[in-house]
């Protein structure tokens, strides 16, 4: 596996997960059916094998582990993500964070604005729950990349 | 004797009426504290604030007065041979890390070694840890056997390598597993080794006897026992807590200063250098006055009544993969899902307001050895009921039923 072939299969994951999922999410009935789409988008990311996970990729959480790779594309100035978590919920929370990123300039990456898109989303409160959930970090560690 | 009514026990933590739709078992963690804590320090604030020790005025000899008055409280109930034994800290890590540095170099030499054990809290390994390693002191551990006890075997065979410290905690924080403290204890002294005693989980579970225990420290939090969060114990025997060097040194705690040198106030005042939290002693004077009118028997049966119930729904369950040991459990349960991440655990019972802890509880040691990457922990307290026993059990149904669908 190589960041190439990661970055090939999570793109249309992303696609999928911004055309279907999010709408689904949206329309969830109730908390469980919202977590049961959460829980499947993280199973759509590829997951990053144990050997590429490097230390200078982990992003600590409190209470699980999670791992980013970055890749930019200097010809069209674009960033392109992969993303792994241990836990499932995180790891589909994080996919949504993904989605909204991934392919972004720098210009674009450094005006994004989490909070106010997972607002709209109605997902906000997922980000300020704790600081243990690790998506804070991985906020801010995408952001440390433009 | 009136049995134990946990509905009226309960009534008494405001609490509960302010958030009455969750169920809370993160009480290793933090308890809730009684009215009768609340008001106690309310009242200190509102009519007796004053520095203690300090100025010549009637108030501050009235604060004084309180504060000593809750040293007082708290060294009859642990049976403290003497007043100044008792000092007041901001918790277990603080008067763990006072002993930790306060023994170095006045007790431990280079190449001394001191024993620990696999399942302490961090508060117990990284103090020592920090100051072993600058002094050259060596640390060695006691393992667990395969049930997850402390093996008692090695303990015996480690304590012949003769160490100067033995610290342990009274009770684990993660597994809830009582320790055979009394005899760890005479072991250790038999072995000439100074004992200390991590109680932050223990002290609630069981007043302890400092003189029958006859350790040579014991430390524990407020906030584990219904008090206040920053304020603690460090108990200590008098020769021994005059070996400690301050870990903290400014006003209060000095006989003399002087440019050239500075001698030190006596016991207690050695070791409680700067304002002390006296509204914070003042309120765990106040739970340890409120607990004392309550039989511990019954509320011992009670937790272990919660716990049978608890690990009965458990069995009921399918793939859970429980950690603690179902006997000598003073009211935590460590356990997992199977193949399932704990954080994924927890964030479904947060969903439906069961508060619970996930990850490795400070204790990371302790899941190495497991070879696990965390657990949920369930802990419960006297005020918890029947009914929050199987809303957690229903709650855990349901996230195992989400997590394999
Ligand atoms: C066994 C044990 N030791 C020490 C501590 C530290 O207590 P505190 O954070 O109140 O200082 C805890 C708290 O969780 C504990 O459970």
């Amino acid at each position: 596996m190589t960041l190439e072939q990661l970055l090939a299969d999570t793109k249309p994951a992303l696609l999928d997960i911004q055309q279907r999922d999010l709408t689904e999410i949206a329309l969830a009935k109730d908390w469980q059916a919202k977590y049961r789409v959460l829980m499947q988008l993280g199973k759509k990311l590829p997951a990053i094998p144990e050997k590429m996970k490097q230390p200078e990729l982990l992003v600590k959480g409190c209470e699980s582990r999670a791992w980013l790779m970055h890749y930019h594309d200097k010809a069209s100035d674009k960033h392109y993500f992969v993303l792994d978590s241990e836990a499932r919920i995180v790891k589909g929370l994080m996919a949504i964070m993904l989605c909204l990123v991934n392919g972004m300039t720098t210009a674009e990456l450094c005006k994004f604005d989490l909070w106010h898109k997972f607002d709209q989303l109605a997902l906000k409160p997922y980000l300020s729950q704790s600081r243990g959930n690790g998506l804070l970090a991985m906020a801010e560690r995408i952001k440390s990349c433009c | 004797m009136p049995a134990f009514d946990v509905q009226q026990f309960r009534q008494q933590f405001t609490f509960f009426q302010q958030q009455p739709d969750w169920v809370y078992l993160d009480n290793a963690a933090t308890m809730h504290k009684p009215q009768v804590v609340i008001e106690a320090v309310t009242r200190f604030y509102q009519q007796y604030n004053s520095n203690v020790h300090r100025g010549a005025h009637q108030l501050s000899q009235q604060a004084t007065a309180l504060f000593e008055q809750a040293r007082n409280t708290v060294a009859s109930y642990i049976n403290a041979q003497h007043l100044h034994e008792v000092i007041f800290c901001s918790g277990a890590t603080a008067a763990l890390n006072q002993i930790a540095f306060g023994l170095m170099h006045t007790v431990l030499q280079p190449g001394d070694r001191i024993l620990l054990t696999q399942l302490e809290h961090h508060a117990n390994i990284v103090p020592w840890q920090l100051h072993c390693q600058r002094f050259g002191v060596i640390i060695d551990v006691v393992p667990l056997t395969t049930d997850h006890q402390l093996d008692m075997l090695a303990y015996q065979q480690l304590l012949q390598l003769k160490p100067k410290v033995v610290s342990f905690s009274h009770i684990s924080n993660v597994l809830g597993h009582i320790q055979p403290v009394a005899e760890m204890v005479a072991l250790a002294k038999a072995a000439g080794a100074i004992t200390v005693v991590d109680g932050a989980q223990g002290i609630v579970y069981q007043q302890p006897d400092m003189q029958q225990l006859d350790c040579d420290f014991y430390v524990f939090s407020g906030h584990k026992l219904y008090g206040p969060t920053g304020i603690g114990v460090l108990y200590g025997k008098t020769t021994q807590l005059t070996r400690l060097t301050p870990i903290f040194a400014g006003g209060e705690m000095i006989d003399s200063v002087s440019f050239v040198n500075t001698t030190f106030n006596k016991l207690p005042f050695r070791l409680e250098a700067g304002t002390p939290n006296i509204a914070g002693a003042i309120g765990l004077s106040a739970a340890i006055e409120w607990l004392q009118k309550i039989n511990n028997k019954q509320i011992v049966q009670h937790k272990l009544l919660l716990l049978k119930e608890f690990y009965n729904g458990l069995t009921a369950i399918k793939g859970i993969d429980i950690l603690s040991s179902s006997v000598h459990n003073a009211g935590i349960v460590a356990l997992n899902v199977d193949s399932e991440h704990p954080a994924d655990v927890a964030e479904l019972l947060n969903q439906q307001k069961i508060a619970v802890r996930s990850g490795q509880h400070c204790a990371m040691p302790l899941f190495s050895y497991l070879a696990r990457p965390g657990a949920i922990r369930c802990s419960f307290a006297a005020y918890n009921t029947l009914d929050d026993v199987n809303r957690c059990l229903l709650a855990l149904e349901q996230a195992v039923e989400i997590l394999t669908a």
